[in-house]
């Protein structure tokens, strides 16, 4: 079976790891627990009538005094970027990170995901820096790891672009 | 490296082994696993194959191999067990070594402090977006509270000046009332418009040697449209501009009127008037009403009112008004007024009547006080504070 190793990256407490269990377990929980270091999920999904095993690596989310470790993506077939929609700042880290890993490690299909889209009262991404970054080849998704909105699909599209 | 002799260098990898869970796994340069030892059981790694694929039995391993570089470490990784390790990736002479050592106690450590640190950290970020928030709406406040006090002072121009042309019309309504008069009879009259602008106008004069008209106009409502009505209906009886009219017949006056002034033509619009002429030299009195409240006479210390009935004007297309002749007893005094001098309601609900009026009209007045101030002083006694909810106006002739 084709194995293909994706991480999701991003700045702490966005919902990386809700997006995982989400994904993974289907579940979700409101209580917010910080990761620290890696942990590693398998799920089985079809590309094309294909199986791909998807290894996920869930990092632990970069703050002010600790980036994210480019070399733990070595071998990755591609990353979701994670944003948290209500945190403008999050959307600045990501940028940041995806230029830390285009210079170490090379270009990566990656998907840009705008998390928390339930929180639609709180929402505050300026419409014109993701233009800007759509602009510049970034693909976004808006998912809900609370509602389950567009998580699986985003996961389907990144396998897909990684089993190509 | 510690020069440390090998009897403590061995007891030193025994304390690690036996603290850290130390599990080892081998990788040949073709990814197989070729050995595999120590607490594996540990990490949830069991049932490992010697010489099948080392990724497909160890997801971590997924990418990883061959190494980039050497050493390598992967910190905090949880295993299927749920203990955390570190993995530490060594290249040996065409292997792979890859050591767990088990750091779930300081992961749960650095995961409590962390916790609370980003914790604060996401208060301190939503404090300062609410913050943001908070100063925006301040801000949005002060501009449209700025927008307010210019659209105030624009209502306050534009209130003022609507004030000064009521006052203007006010004072034209006033100005065409006749002035008092008191030869060869006396004839007096007390006005006071509810609002600034009212619907009663009033009026009286000769209409030759032998013929004194006078009249009483109430339209409905009060304001502008209301008191340009009356003013209209005034100044055309007092200029007597109505065709084929016999100004010394009321039947006719009230008649006429009520073609000239059709309601629909006139802001739906309508009015009570009592039109009367009086002959000095007979001491006739001829009258006619169209709806209007009776005026009352006062002889021989009785007072009666004259009764008569019509239409209000404007309502009936060719409505007929009867005319109705009457002999004063002289010395009489004569009292026209709109229903606003006696329909007053009192703070307790109740309404004064004609009957009140007329009981009012009959007593005496306090010495030096004139008979209209009296009427006037008993309907606002009557009233309480503040305006009247009609007009005010009473006409006396002393004859």
């Amino acid at each position: 079976m084709l194995q293909k190793k994706i991480c999701l990256l991003g700045a702490f407490g966005v919902g990386k790891t809700s997006l995982v269990r989400r994904y993974v377990d289907t579940i979700f929980s409101d209580t917010y627990l910080t990761t620290v270091g890696v942990k590693i999920d398998k799920k089985v999904t079809a590309v094309a009538g294909e199986e791909v095993a998807l290894i996920i690596w869930d990092i632990a989310g970069e703050d002010a005094v600790s980036a994210v470790r480019v070399s733990y993506l070595r071998g990755a077939a591609g990353y979701l970027l994670v944003v948290d929609g209500t945190r403008p700042e999050t959307l600045e880290t990501a940028a940041s990170i995806q230029g830390r890993i285009t210079a170490e490690i090379g270009a990566a299909p990656f998907i840009a995901l705008l998390n928390k889209a339930d929180l639609v009262d709180d929402w505050a991404l300026a419409p014109e820096r993701l233009q800007q970054l759509e602009a510049e080849g970034w693909r976004f998704r808006r998912t809900s790891a609370k509602t389950g909105d567009a998580v699986n699909e985003s996961f389907a599209e990144l396998a897909a672009l990684v089993a190509k | 490296m510690l020069d440390l002799p090998a009897r403590i260098s061995d007891s030193l990898l025994l304390l690690i082994e036996a603290q850290r869970a130390v599990a080892h796994l081998v990788i040949d340069d073709a990814q197989r696993l070729v050995q595999a030892g120590g607490r594996l059981e540990h990490y949830g790694l069991c049932g490992l194959e010697i010489g099948s694929l080392a990724s497909d039995q160890i997801p971590l391993l997924e990418g990883m191999l061959p190494l980039a570089e050497t050493p390598f470490l992967i910190r905090s990784m949880a295993m299927p067990s749920g203990r955390i390790a570190d993995v530490h990736f060594f290249a040996d002479e065409g292997t792979v070594w890859v050591l767990l050592l088990d750091v779930t106690a300081e992961h749960d450590e650095a995961q409590l402090v962390q916790q609370k640190a980003y914790d604060m950290t996401l208060l301190s970020q939503r404090e300062a977006r609410l913050i943001a928030q908070l100063e925006a709406t301040n801000d949005q406040l002060k501009r449209t509270h700025r927008e307010l006090a210019a659209s105030q002072d624009a209502l306050q121009l534009t209130h003022d000046r609507l004030q000064a042309e009521l006052r203007d019309a006010e004072r034209y309504v006033r100005a065409v009332l006749p002035a008092p008069m008191s030869q060869p009879f006396e004839v007096d009259w007390r006005f006071v418009p509810s609002t600034e602008l009212g619907g009663d106008s009033f009026g009286y004069h000769w209409l030759d040697d032998e013929h004194f008209a006078i009249y009483l106009i109430d339209v409905c409502g009060h304001g502008v449209g209301s008191a340009l009505l009356t003013v209209a209906v005034a100044n055309t009886l007092r200029s007597e501009a109505l065709p084929r009219t016999d100004f010394r017949e009321p039947s006719q006056v009230l008649a006429a009127l009520n073609e000239a002034y059709p309601m629909e033509r006139h802001g739906e619009l309508f009015s009570t008037v009592w039109y009367g002429v009086y002959e000095p030299a007979s001491g006739n009195l001829r009258y006619a009403t169209a709806g209007h409240p009776s005026p009352i006479v006062l002889s021989g210390g009785q007072a009666r009112a004259l009764d008569a009935s019509g239409p209000c004007i404007g309502i009936v297309p060719m409505a007929k008004f009867a005319q109705v002749q009457c002999k004063l007893n002289l010395p009489a005094r004569l009292f026209v007024f709109s229903d606003g001098a006696y329909e007053i309601a009192r703070p307790d609900g109740s309404m004064m009547e004609l009957p009140d009026l007329m009981q009012t009209l009959s007593q005496a007045p306090a010495s030096g006080q004139s008979e209209l101030d009296h009427v006037l002083q008993v309907a606002r006694e009557a009233h309480g504070p503040g305006a009247l909810e009609d007009d005010f106006t009473i006409i006396k002739l002393a004859l």
